[in-house]
């Protein structure tokens, strides 16, 4: 073969499996956008769940104005302050005015109750007779019930399909493993890099986080399970997959603060011990404040990585799509169960197939991702531009 | 006269490589000592253990005896406190990615200066006794890293000065400096001379002839020569430091 030849073949070669890799990226990005895209709403966002049902109770006090966009068909209550439209065979919320009653609904055991546009009104209840509202009934017998009294009841449905509590619960999450992993993380490759006599001692530790960092994270979610949920008794909770991804991430927190240590440069610590500074003093004023960069930069692809995570989280969090609260009390609490973003994909999938919903959750995580990354490129860039 | 420094037998080791070897000098007081000799013969190395710098160093192990005003720096006086009396200036400007105002304060706090007034004055004759005040005045709180280099040497200088100490330890301050940025320093090291010991340690024959008062030469570890300056150079006692001054080694 000439050689010639030799070469085009190669670089065929290189140019194919740049192009297929490049390929299989643009694939998998568009099939999740293409899959999950119809869903991405504010509503997706912000919507709870499951779907719920409640009576609340309703006061008017002054007359409402119907907005000058609506539609024909939609039924309007000047008592209210809200406009109502069939779909399908329900009435939906389609309008409601800034300071309609409906946003100082109380439910039975006169907790408030937020509705929001979309929420179906199935029932009304209003000076001792009852109505209930679908495609069957007299649209002006809506509009007469809806302005017939100043107090009225409403049994109204929230739609859910939203994903707002994993949002939460996977919040919840980064700010417990970063609550732990960060100060832990970093104070170890301090003590590592400044403290430490360079030998086996040093080695050993060394050896032991690279080997921690190469554990595929479900033996870590089993591990979590074994330790948190069940021998601390912490149950599934935040609060035991928080502390699994504490140390999931631990390895990098103190292998990103180490290589932000080992970069100020030497010069800067003699400066500081030159002029009569103590340790701590040298740490806290020179050596930690330049590394603080670089230290930032882990924080934030340890962001990522609980993000993306899901086998440690499977096994320690659970996979209720609920908020983290205290059904009783109806507070947040850390030792409730929840569960993660991707660890809902999952589930989605697996228990109902719906793939439309995992993949809309994967929009979700690679934008946050994405986002995150572009971040810390940036921190990085400025950060290799303040030490030259 | 007294010696503000009298070192005997003095012995360093960077675990078994041994840089310096039985070194016994008197260093006096309110006088320039140049310290001179080719590269890697350990002036560097007998610099730093005046103000105990090769503690930095894990495997430096030292012997023998180091006296500052009679009392012995590796056993009567404390580390941090010995490092206030004897400042140092390095070879590379190193200020810190700090205001110009803080770089100089930065000593100070560290030993627990807040007053702001005091701070303000501390800051003001530092740069003062550092030829450099005129220059920065009007830019204290930007940072010292857009300096020049020898604007930044003569910063570091003006750090060392904060602390009011006794000595200043120079390790080739010019040698990273420009010809024009170079003759500042040394003009300033003139001035310095008159309140402080200092012990410079440059490559340049020139320089060390040109502004000590006395000089030592270092071959291999050890104190070959110490004498007056131009005694030094004009009539040296060592074929070595003759060879060495002459050119024809180093
Ligand atoms: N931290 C260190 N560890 C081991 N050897 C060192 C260290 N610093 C200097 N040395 C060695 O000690 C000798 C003297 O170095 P140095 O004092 O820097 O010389 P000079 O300043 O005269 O050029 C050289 O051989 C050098 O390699
Ligand atoms: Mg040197």
């Amino acid at each position: 073969m000439s050689r010639k030849v030799k070469d085009q073949l190669c670089n065929m070669l290189i140019w194919l499996s740049a192009a297929f890799s490049v390929g299989i990226l643009v694939l998998v990005v568009g099939f999740i956008f293409s899959k999950g895209w119809s869903k991405i709403s504010l509503d997706f966002l912000f919507n709870d769940y499951e779907s719920k049902t409640q009576y609340v109770t309703l006061e008017s006090d002054q007359a409402y104005q119907a907005p000058a966009s609506l539609s024909e068909s939609a039924l309007f209550s000047e008592n209210l302050g809200v406009a109502l439209e069939l779909k399908e065979d329900h009435y939906e919320i389609v309008w409601m005015d800034k300071e309609s009653p409906l946003k100082e609904a109380t439910n039975n055991a006169d907790e408030k109750v937020k509705i929001s546009k979309g929420d179906c009104v199935q029932q009304i209840k209003v000076s001792g007779k009852s109505l209930k509202l679908d495609k069957k009934t007299d649209q002006e017998e809506i509009v007469k019930a809806l302005n017939e009294n100043n107090t009225l009841v409403m049994k109204v449905m929230s739609v859910g399909g939203g994903i707002f509590p994993m949002i939460v619960s996977t919040l919840l999450l980064v700010l417990v493993a970063l609550l732990f992993s960060a100060p832990i993380g970093i104070l170890a490759a301090i003590y590592l890099v400044e403290y430490a006599k360079p030998g086996k001692l040093v080695n050993v530790i060394r050896f032991a986080t690279e080997i921690l960092a190469g554990i595929p994270s479900v033996v870590y979610g089993l591990f979590g399970m074994l330790m948190f949920v069940n021998t601390l008794n912490l149950g599934m909770s935040i609060l035991a997959g928080g502390l699994t991804l504490t140390i999931l991430l631990l390895p990098t927190m103190m292998r990103t603060t180490e290589e932000a240590l080992k970069v100020v440069p030497m010069s800067y610590r003699e400066a500081s011990y030159g002029l009569g500074a103590n340790k701590i003093q040298t740490l806290s004023k020179v050596v930690l404040p330049s590394a603080i960069p670089g230290i930032l930069v882990g924080v934030i692809l340890s962001i990522g990585r609980i993000i993306g995570e899901s086998a440690a989280l499977l096994f320690t969090i659970g996979t209720f799509a609920k908020l983290p609260v205290n059904p009783e009390s109806g507070n947040f609490s850390l030792l409730e169960t929840g569960t993660s973003l991707t660890v809902r994909a999952y589930i989605e999938v697996k228990e109902s197939g719906n793939v439309e919903m995992a993949a809309a959750i994967g929009i979700i995580i690679l934008i946050v991702v994405f986002t995150l990354n572009l971040f810390s490129r940036l921190i990085a860039k400025k950060f290799s531009k303040a030490n030259n | 006269m007294k010696p503000k420094f009298s070192v005997s037998d003095l012995n360093l080791f960077y675990g078994n490589f041994q840089a310096l070897h039985q070194i016994n000098i008197e260093i006096p007081s309110n006088q320039v000592t140049a310290l001179i000799g080719p590269s890697g013969c350990g002036k560097s190395t007998f610099l730093r253990t005046l103000n105990r710098m090769n503690d930095l160093v894990d495997t430096a192990k030292i012997t023998g005896n180091i006296q500052l005003d009679g009392e012995n720096i590796y056993s009567d006086i404390d580390v941090m406190k010995l490092r206030t009396r004897v400042g140092m200036v390095f070879q590379k400007p190193n200020p810190f990615p700090m205001s110009i105002y803080d770089n100089i304060a930065y000593g100070p706090r560290c030993q627990g200066v807040k007053d702001k007034q005091r701070l303000n004055q501390i800051v003001e004759d530092s740069l003062r006794g550092a030829a450099l005040w005129d220059e920065v005045k009007d830019r204290l709180n930007k940072s010292a890293m857009g300096l020049s280099g020898g604007q930044q040497q003569r910063l570091c200088i003006a750090r060392a000065i904060a602390m009011e100490p006794e000595v200043i330890l120079m390790d080739e301050p010019t040698s990273a400096l420009d010809p024009i940025a170079t003759k500042k320093v040394e003009e300033l090291m003139e001035q310095l001379k008159k309140k402080y010991t200092i012990v410079i340690v440059t490559h340049s024959m020139q320089q060390a002839a040109r502004i000590s008062d006395k000089t030592a030469f270092f071959l291999m570890g050890e104190l070959i020569e110490f004498d007056d300056t131009n005694k030094v150079f004009t009539n040296p006692q060592d074929k070595r430091t003759e060879d060495y001054i002459t050119g024809r080694f180093g």
